[in-house]
């Protein structure tokens, strides 16, 4: 399987069915409250104490931490098979997406692994340039059960006729 | 009548910190590489708005009898334009459907649609979501 990625290569080159486990993650009591106290400050998810006897039973990272995750584990990603493309020109933005889910919560040392598969691309061409990738994004705890999911839909750049 | 939230401002230190943690691509860090990128200039992550989108809903809920407990699902979130530097937002939130049972204790989902806006009133982004709502609170609704 070819390990180029998104930036390396023309929305044309990019297949349906591409499949990539790209990153997986620790969470730490730390992080999630720091993210809790910018984004979802509330006594239930910043202190432990009091998230004892919430609504889960202990402290759960915010949503958006789960998921915000998945982009710092895709731009690694991506920077490793970039090779010095990524310049902000020919570069997928995030568009829209569909159907996320927040499934289990992620508790202090939980792990996840996320995972990516090109599932369609829309005949959609945008400022004559860009073709739409969309992708269902998953994230599995070290149990083994999924805890998110989503699709989206991302720019590719086409090739240059 | 939708519920308006109070409009917040994204500084550079937010959208770079941010940026660095969780989207560090160059339009979200860099103003020289912004001004030449697809977004024309430095801007804040997607994903940043997203969340602080979903504080400012959080609050605006609470602020009105729903004691908003955690986000369940986004079933559509669109990015219709960047938010650059020093620019504000506010959500607009509509109150989409009847109330249902959640997967959490003592909760019940409500659905809604939220315009999220900048400081001239252009929409920034859309979501559908779903949260989980206390019952436990004066007003609340069950099902």
């Amino acid at each position: 399987m070819t390990m180029l990625y998104l930036r390396d290569r023309w929305f044309e080159d990019l297949p349906v069915g591409e499949f990539h486990v790209f990153g997986s993650h620790t969470f730490s009591e730390l992080e999630i409250v720091e993210f809790a106290q910018t984004f979802d400050p509330r006594p239930q998810s910043i202190d432990p104490d009091e998230a004892r006897s919430n609504h889960r039973q202990g402290l759960i990272a915010s949503p958006w931490l789960v998921t915000a995750t998945w982009m710092r584990k895709m731009v690694d990603y991506m920077e490793v098979y970039a090779q010095g493309v990524n310049d902000g020109r020919r570069n997928g933005a995030g568009v829209a997406i569909t159907d996320l889910q927040w499934l289990e919560p992620v508790r202090p040392g939980h792990t996840l692994t996320y995972t990516y598969e090109i599932i369609d691309k829309p005949d959609h061409v945008i400022r004559e340039k860009w073709g739409l990738i969309r992708s269902r994004n998953e994230a599995f705890n070290q149990y083994g059960n999924k805890v998110m999911q989503f699709e989206i839909d991302i720019l590719a750049e086409r090739c240059p006729a | 009548m939708p519920l308006s939230s109070e409009l917040i401002t994204l500084d550079k230190t937010a959208i770079v910190t941010f940026a660095s943690q969780f989207d560090p691509q160059p339009y979200h860090l860099d103003k020289e590489a912004a001004e030449q990128s697809i977004f024309g200039g430095l801007c804040a992550s997607g994903w940043h708005i997203a969340a602080l989108a979903t504080r400012l809903v959080n609050e605006t809920l609470i602020e009105n009898g729903l004691p908003f407990i955690e986000l369940v699902s986004v079933g559509q979130l669109k990015w219709i334009r960047p938010t650059f530097v020093d620019e504000q937002i506010s959500v607009r939130i509509t109150l989409t459907d009847i109330p249902h049972g959640s997967p959490i204790a003592e909760t019940y989902v409500q659905a809604f649609d939220v315009e999220v806006c900048n400081g001239d009133g252009a929409v920034v982004a859309t979501m559908s979501a779903t949260a989980a709502i206390a019952q436990d609170s004066a007003g609340s609704v069950t099902s």
